[in-house]
């Protein structure tokens, strides 16, 4: 909330207009901001337009002519957009189900270490690769996992038979899913440690009173203390679907995998920028995608703040 | 739990502890390796990665792979484009944070309205092609100022920003304006110097987040010689096809250098100076996502 000043007493009998003189350096301070907002953020929301109209380049967004949502009416029958539609869920869910139960288990598992040093390096190992982008990670997945990579030769000399999980569909699926959990598994487990941090040590004190061991303190009490935590992260993560990882997919794939692999973001890019462009058509996968993420959001906000959770600020 | 750890003594150890080392071990390492084999890819020759791919550390280590990058004009324009990008980004991005995040504890006519339009872009966004005609409109593509003009601030770190400034003692800044220090000292000789913290993280946030930055040098910028150094990464990485092994480019040097050997000499320094500052502001980039945590 807005802080009160001790001038306030003034300020509460001021006029409309003496409240805006009296913040006269705030609009100042503000309005490049505002600027930025209007010019950055809501021309493109106005830009969305173009997803009713087919776009005429001579004629701009503005002069392009109307043609109802007869874009829309193509998405529906478009193969490439339903793969992509189906695509995205699919990894996105993939994610979750193999993502969010690591964080967990190496959040109890690091809470039970006891040398606090070594726990320390590990934490900063664990949490890097969150830092990285996906350029760096793809590069280095592509090393480690393609034909003649490192791994294939491991697997040459124990016997399993060689393939390239590059081009391989479930290969690159598991891969797609593999590289995320290693990339942020240890970041998200900052939270729960953070959690598990503020629970009250008298009721670990009453259950070893009580004659639990190490193992029943951390499924009465250590568990109970972050589940809250893992409901949210949980819904949270299912408002996300419709962003299955666009830095990730788009560096990490190629034609072999595209049936699997695309998702709605990496489609929108090709259809624009790899093909010859429907700006209209681009526009209202772009937006149909936006306004499905809009509703998700805003109801796993309201799931969230309804268990007492505070939602994505 | 803490205090448990805490009086047990190393002696003490049961099977559980001996599994849990070794678990927490062993997962520290797979998140090593892959960079230690990044490191020795980049520092052996073709042959010597053929004859002994199992190797723990490099026999013959040879720096070509790195004289190599560091003489490629891309490689070098990249770095310069990225470092001017992350230095004046930051900037840029620590502006807007700061100015809205010191407006939003103020309750000036119009701030519901403001503070509305600024929560409705976390959720909504025009997205690919009118993001990409605005920046053709406004004769941006092609420019550096593309890069760094379109990202603002993140939302989230302003309204975490606004609780810290909020957490400064009212009679602090009470005392300062009967000093004669108007709303802009106030921020700068007060709120500021004490908010250093939070401002360090956000700031390596955005300073991070501007060194990864591939996707607007991609969209936007074709002259090759403008783009950041994620954005030539990615052209080395992919063009260069993992999968079929092509040579880097058509320089007559490449003939004789390993061209893995090469990428992964270039994804190295790329990923170097965050290597190089994580360890230690590991507690700054931490304290960032606790803070929105534990605040409520």
């Amino acid at each position: 909330m807005a802080k009160n000043t001790m001038l306030d007493e003034h300020y509460s009998k001021m006029s409309l207009m003496q409240r805006i003189a009296y913040h006269k350096y705030i609009y100042l301070i503000l309005l490049p901001a505002l600027v930025y907002y209007i010019v950055f953020k809501y021309v493109p929301i106005y830009g969305l337009t173009l997803a009713f109209k087919t776009y005429k380049a001579s004629k701009g967004i503005w002069g392009s002519p109307w043609i109802g949502l007869e874009n829309f009416h193509n998405l529906t029958i478009n193969v490439g957009f339903l793969t992509a539609f189906k695509n995205t869920i699919i990894i996105s869910f993939l994610k979750i189900i193999f993502g969010f139960p690591m964080p967990i288990i190496l959040t109890l598992l690091i809470n039970e270490m006891r040398i606090k040093k070594y726990k320390n390096v590990l934490q900063t190992i664990y949490t890097f690769p969150h830092f990285l982008s996906w350029v760096v990670v793809a590069g280095m997945c592509f090393n480690l996992f393609a034909g003649d990579g490192i791994i294939n030769k491991f697997f040459a000399v124990v016997g399993i038979p060689q393939q390239n999980l590059l081009t391989d569909h479930k290969g690159f699926l598991g891969l797609l899913v593999g590289s995320a959990m290693w990339k942020e598994t240890g970041w998200s487990t900052i939270l729960y440690l953070a959690a598990i941090t503020s629970i009250d040590t008298s009721i670990y004190e009453a259950a070893r009173i009580d004659g639990a061991n190490r193992f029943q303190q951390m499924i009465y009490v250590t568990i109970p203390g972050i589940a809250a935590m893992m409901a949210t992260n949980l819904v949270l993560s299912c408002g996300h679907v419709m962003d299955a990882g666009f830095d990730q997919v788009f560096n990490m794939y190629n034609a072999a995998v595209f049936d699997v692999a695309d998702i709605i973001d990496s489609y929108v890019y090709r259809i624009t920028f790899q093909q010859t462009p429907d700006f209209g058509f681009s526009t209202a996968v772009g937006m149909f995608k936006g306004v499905v993420n809009l509703i998700l959001i805003l109801t796993v906000n309201k799931v969230v703040k309804s268990f007492g959770q505070k939602g994505i600020v | 739990m803490a205090s448990l750890s805490r009086k047990s003594k190393l002696n003490s150890w049961n099977y559980a502890d001996v599994i849990i080392f070794i678990v927490l071990t062993l997962f520290g390492l797979i998140i090593l390796y892959p960079f230690y084999n990044t490191l020795l890819i980049s520092l052996v020759t073709e042959g010597e990665y053929i004859r002994r791919p199992f190797m723990l550390w490099p026999e013959e280590p040879t720096l070509r792979a790195y004289w190599y990058v560091f003489k490629s004009p891309l490689i070098v324009s990249g770095f310069r484009t990225s470092l001017i990008v992350t230095v004046v980004g930051t900037i840029y991005s620590m502006f807007f944070t700061v100015s809205i995040a010191y407006a939003l504890m103020k309750n000036f006519p119009g701030r519901g309205i403001f503070k509305a339009m600024l929560l409705f872009t976390m959720y909504f966004a025009g997205g690919l092609i009118p993001t990409y005609l605005l920046m053709k409109d406004l004769k941006l593509l092609d420019t550096l100022w593309v890069l760094i003009l379109p990202t603002g601030a993140t939302v989230n770190y302003i309204i975490l920003l606004q609780r810290f400034f909020e957490e400064v003692p009212l009679e602090l800044e009470e005392s300062a304006k009967l000093d004669g220090c108007s709303e802009v000292g106030v921020l700068f000789k007060i709120i500021l110097p004490l908010s250093l913290p939070s401002l360090a993280t956000f700031g390596l946030y955005y300073a991070v987040g501007r060194w990864n930055a591939w996707y607007d040098g991609m969209l936007y910028i074709k002259d090759v010689e403008k783009q950041p150094i994620q954005t030539v990464l990615r052209t080395i990485i992919q063009n260069a096809a993992a999968v079929q092994g092509e040579a880097v480019g058509t320089d007559t040097d490449m003939d004789k250098v390993y061209a893995e050997g090469v990428k992964m000499a270039s994804v190295f320094v790329t990923i170097l100076p965050i290597m190089c500052v994580y360890p230690f502001l590991q507690r700054y980039f931490v304290s960032g996502l606790t803070a929105g945590a534990v605040k409520s």
